[in-house]
């Protein structure tokens, strides 16, 4: 599910980037402030754990194996911060160690597999957990990180003009890793609950509002994302519906801004401009970033 | 093992090594960008920017060919997509993801093998990424090869008692036993990072790592800088004028 750089177009990634980088330093902050900073190195073992575990193989069907991807157990184990942080160092140190998923692109599956992969997974046990649907939960909770985070990932792929066709092979894949991985996760659960009952919280007594927003979000992504998918089944259903309604003459009239169509428009030869905007794009996210965690440490100081 | 491959590569000594690793950073980011925006003359482009690629990693006194077969990582997923893409009836594309995903792992291979990851990691910091999650990241990069030996171990041990011999075994106890090891896997990993974290207290760990050698921007950063991001910028455009 690691997207390599090159496969997502421009608008897409600098787009998916410009929402990861925020998302991650707030989310980080807020593991920050249950595991402080001198836990880091607990995050960072279980980090080494999920690569390791990908060594355990499970017999899956007539003569193929799986291996747990983990998203839905650290959140039940760690938490859903944590895990999101835990997640996006895998994903990084995957991207420039071992050459598995892009650098680029890195914005667009930290959101697919560590932002909204581990709160899909998370969702289920948070409202079910402590409750007699307490296994279907997690079997859900594993289930759903990775159709929630597969159907994003095509999505993206989708925007940037792939043809559906190549993300029929890829879906018909994940269709049956997901309840793989639901059953992987909850097998290891029971596991460790027969290990030592505490590793596994319950879950935390929150805001329910706090849960129910996060879920109404969640929920609008994953129906966004098989809303392209569904569009894009149909021969470009929305391109012509905006011929038809005459908003693709409009459209053509807006882009006098700058960053319109992320394309900076005082540069001549097009790459020029488009390569221009990622770059000015990439600086934009970079500045935003910077001043949301400036912001969130003078809060982290004047509590 | 790979890692130990790229830690030999990154700890040698080269103009390209002694580089500051924010500038190699910010060479890697134009170089990507100017890959992944290009799509007409796009084999030309490959070829010229490949060439550059390989340039550099002569210059930094890697194996050439070694690194070109590492790089190659990521080939059979692409070519894999390229393949179905060709079926699909558009292998223009598959051609080009092929090309520009084998560039892009070619390229960021090239900046970690000439950088130790701590040092990255520490650039990367002071450009301001956030310092818990690099934290993690690094501690994940120290630990990865230990609990994975572990994992091995455990994988042998219960080969060596017969856990493959499908016959003996129905498939849901085998999946049980491999949820058994995993579960035994973590709290091992739990109970070493426990331990870990003491040891770190002990130290005088207060949540930072302390590093020994400063970040310094010399002149001849300046030059890896100005070089790094006009050559590709430049070749793009020369490519795009004259073929």
């Amino acid at each position: 599910m690691h997207i390599p750089d090159g496969y997502l177009s421009t608008a897409v990634w600098t787009g998916m980037d410009a929402l990861a980088a925020p998302a991650v330093i707030v989310i980080a902050r807020q593991a920050q402030r249950r595991f402080d900073d001198a836990r880091a190195p607990l995050l960072g073992v279980m980090g080494a754990f999920v690569f390791a575990a990908q060594m355990i193989n499970f017999p899956a069907g007539v003569g193929t194996s799986a291996h747990l991807l983990g998203g839905a157990l650290l959140a039940i184990t760690l938490g859903a911060p944590a895990a999101t942080v835990v997640m996006s160092a895998i994903i990084a140190i995957q991207a420039l160690v071992f050459q598995d998923g892009g650098v680029l692109v890195m914005g667009a599956n930290i959101l697919n597999m560590a932002v909204v992969g581990v709160w899909a997974g998370y969702l289920p046990f948070r409202f079910a957990g402590a409750t007699r649907w307490r296994s279907a939960a997690i079997f859900s909770g594993g289930a759903l990180s990775v159709l929630v985070s597969a159907v994003c990932a095509m999505a993206e792929l989708r925007l940037s003009g792939l043809p559906p066709k190549t993300l029929a092979v890829s879906a018909l894949v994940f269709l049956i890793s997901a309840p793989v991985e639901g059953a992987i996760t909850l097998a290891v659960v029971k596991a460790l609950d027969a290990i030592q009952p505490g590793f596994v919280r319950r879950p935390e007594p929150g805001r329910r509002w706090h849960s129910s927003v996060l879920a109404i979000g969640l929920t609008a992504v994953f129906l966004g994302a098989v809303g392209v998918l569904f569009s894009s089944a149909a021969p470009d259903g929305i391109e012509k519906l905006g011929l038809v309604s005459g908003m693709a003459g409009r459209v053509k009239v807006l882009p006098g801004t700058p960053f319109s169509g992320y394309e900076a428009s005082f540069f001549t030869s097009p790459w020029m401009r488009k390569a221009a905007a990622g770059l000015a794009g990439l600086a934009l996210i970079y500045g935003i970033g910077l001043a949301i965690g400036r912001v969130a440490a003078a809060r982290k100081r004047s509590v | 093992m790979h890692h130990v491959v790229l830690e030999r590569w990154s700890r040698q000594s080269s103009p390209m090594h002694r580089g500051d690793p924010r500038v190699k950073v910010l060479n890697l980011l134009v170089f990507l960008v100017v890959l992944s925006t290009a799509h007409r003359d796009l084999v030309q482009i490959a070829v010229a920017l490949g060439g550059l690629l390989c340039c550099a990693i002569v210059w930094s006194r890697l194996p050439l060919m070694g690194a070109l077969g590492r790089a190659a990582v990521v080939l059979p997923f692409s070519l894999a997509f390229a393949g179905v893409c060709w079926i699909a009836g558009d292998p223009t594309r598959g051609v080009h993801l092929a090309v520009k995903s084998y560039l892009s792992a070619l390229a960021v291979l090239l900046v970690v093998s000439t950088t130790p990851l701590p040092a990255l990691l520490r650039g990367l910091e002071s450009m301001g990424a956030p310092r818990f999650l690099l934290m993690v990241a690094q501690f994940l990069y120290r630990y990865l090869f230990v609990i994975s030996e572990e994992a091995q171990h455990m994988a042998k041990a219960a080969q060596s008692r017969g856990a493959t011999a499908a016959g003996m075994m129905g498939r849901s106890a085998r999946f049980r036993a491999a949820a058994g090891a995993l579960a035994v896997l973590f709290a091992r990993s739990y109970g070493r990072a426990a331990e870990i974290h003491r040891a770190m207290l002990a130290r005088g760990f207060q949540g930072h790592l302390e590093t020994l050698a400063a970040l310094h921007f010399r002149k001849a950063d300046l030059a890896l800088a100005i070089a790094g991001m006009l050559g590709p910028v430049a070749l793009r455009f020369a490519v795009e004028r004259f073929c």
